[in-house]
């Protein structure tokens, strides 16, 4: 972005930017976001043989994590289908998501990933972004195989995986592209990449958790036994 | 291009202190909870308050130290008062319409500082959180935070009912102002005022220092229940009624 442009803005007190440690101002991406029907590009992953062959397995255990309300986690957090919060300040970006989950920590402060053997693998992994221009560039390793592990395209999140994103705002700050790129050589033959647009919404009021209840007997058996053919 | 930026720019906002980061509230070593919980200048309860914490007291010696309430959808979610005052580091991302408080990766408290007001917390489309409404509002280089709408009862604590600091209670009727500042760098103090008349004879106000984790790496609460521990939670629900 043009400094002039940056100055005007300052003078105009705007919080349309956030200042990283250092100075320079950054797009926002703070708001809530929507999915929509055309929010989704997202072509199918080339797997290995042995991610095919895993792939009921892990469908089996990602509704074990849905019926049970485990924290949903990577990426499912990013296709939660309510409106997802983000919060950026000059350090750290927060992402919270209407279903159970841990809050997504995105640190911006020039901090690397913590040596392997002192980072303890989580659903949402650990995360570290810098700006690229205006484009927000993430790197999230030390995840773990709980939650949901599913992978949009196909394939599925190990502890092996390696997750790059890059945000991008539209000039007028009302859509958010992101792109995901996973690699993980026990899961994908070569990286998987997919995007999806978000679409900022007004301002949403509490409550924003959903309060999942893993006892509820009803909603287990919906959620495990297989549904009747129909017959009219 | 310009009009585009402007087009999204918010109105003026000045710069605030960054709260953001990992916290780790200052126990001065009371060696166990409760005596951390009630370290506070005692407040002037309601003697009906005063009856009540005998009876939960009574009940604690008993034994019964597990709130059987039905956990059901509406059970309000969190407890304001135990996250504030708990070892685990309170995590605050900053941004400037909304400030977001949880602990350790756990979401919390959503402070909304953007202006808007507390909603009609006596409606019934409200559903209260454990964490209440929390509007916030900066006075120099202090975030005041106004808490309303806080939930009569509760399901998933100890108790049944939200208990603050020193033997108060955090319900429907009451109300909670904080003052946070940040005292240097890595040292934030947070001064807590509750007010309810059915509670409290006078304001209670207490304060917690927080200190700076730098670099900290948030811990997740990962206990997944597997299908055969939730189909033992279906199975106990069955037999107990």
């Amino acid at each position: 972005m043009p400094q002039w442009i940056a100055t005007l803005l300052l003078m105009a007190g705007s919080t349309a930017f956030t200042f990283a440690q250092g100075g320079a101002p950054h797009p926002d991406l703070s708001g809530y976001w929507e999915l929509r029907f055309d929010s989704f590009n997202v072509p199918r992953a080339s797997l290995t043989a042995a991610a095919q062959t895993a792939a009921e397995a892990r469908r089996k255990k990602d509704l074990d994590a849905i019926r049970g309300c485990a924290n949903i986690g990577m990426p499912a957090l990013m296709n939660d289908r309510e409106t997802l919060d983000i919060r950026q300040s000059a350090s750290v970006i927060g992402m919270v998501a209407k279903s159970p989950s841990s809050t997504r920590y995105i640190y911006t402060d020039g901090r690397t990933h913590p040596d392997a053997e002192e980072l303890e693998g989580t659903t949402n992994g650990h995360s570290v972004g810098r700006w690229q221009g205006e484009a927000l560039l993430v790197d999230t390793v030390g995840f773990n195989d709980r939650g949901i592990t599913a992978v949009p395209g196909g394939g599925y999140r190990t502890a092996r995986s390696h997750l790059v994103e890059r945000y991008q705002l539209s000039s007028d700050g009302q859509q958010l592209t992101v792109t995901f790129t996973w690699t993980d050589p026990a899961v994908f033959r070569r990286a998987h990449s997919y995007a999806f647009r978000y679409h900022k919404v007004p301002a949403v009021t509490e409550p924003r958790v959903l309060n999942c209840i893993p006892n509820d007997a009803e909603r287990a058996r919906f959620l495990s036994e297989a549904p009747m053919p129909l017959r009219f | 291009m310009i009009v585009a930026a402007l087009a999204v720019a918010s109105p003026a906002a000045a710069q605030h202190p960054d709260l953001s980061g990992m916290w780790i509230v200052q126990d001065p070593g009371s060696g166990d909870w409760q005596a951390w919980f009630d370290n506070v200048p005692k407040p002037q309860l309601r003697p009906e308050i005063v009856k009540d914490n005998e009876e939960l007291a009574a009940r604690d010696r008993a034994g019964y130290v597990v709130n059987r309430a039905p956990r059901t959808a509406d059970c309000p979610v969190g407890n304001l008062p135990m996250m504030m005052a708990s070892s685990p580091p309170l995590n605050i991302v900053a941004s400037n319409e909304e400030v977001l408080i949880g602990a350790e990766s756990n979401r919390g408290r959503f402070i909304y500082t953007d202006g808007r007001p507390h909603p009609d917390v006596n409606s019934p489309s409200y559903v209260p959180s454990g964490f209440g409404h929390s509007i916030g509002r900066w006075e120099g280089d202090t975030l005041v935070i106004d808490t309303i709408g806080f939930p009569r009862r509760v399901c998933d604590s100890r108790k049944p009912v939200m208990v603050t600091p020193g033997g108060g209670r955090a319900k429907e009727t009451t109300h909670l102002i904080e003052h946070y500042r940040l005292v240097s760098p890595d040292e934030l103090s947070v001064t807590f005022t509750w007010e309810d008349p059915t509670v409290l004879l006078a304001p209670h106000t207490y304060s917690y220092t927080y200190k700076r984790l730098r670099d900290g790496t948030p811990i997740e609460n990962n206990d997944e229940p597997t299908a055969a521990t939730q189909q033992k939670y279906i199975t106990d629900q069955i037999e107990s009624k």
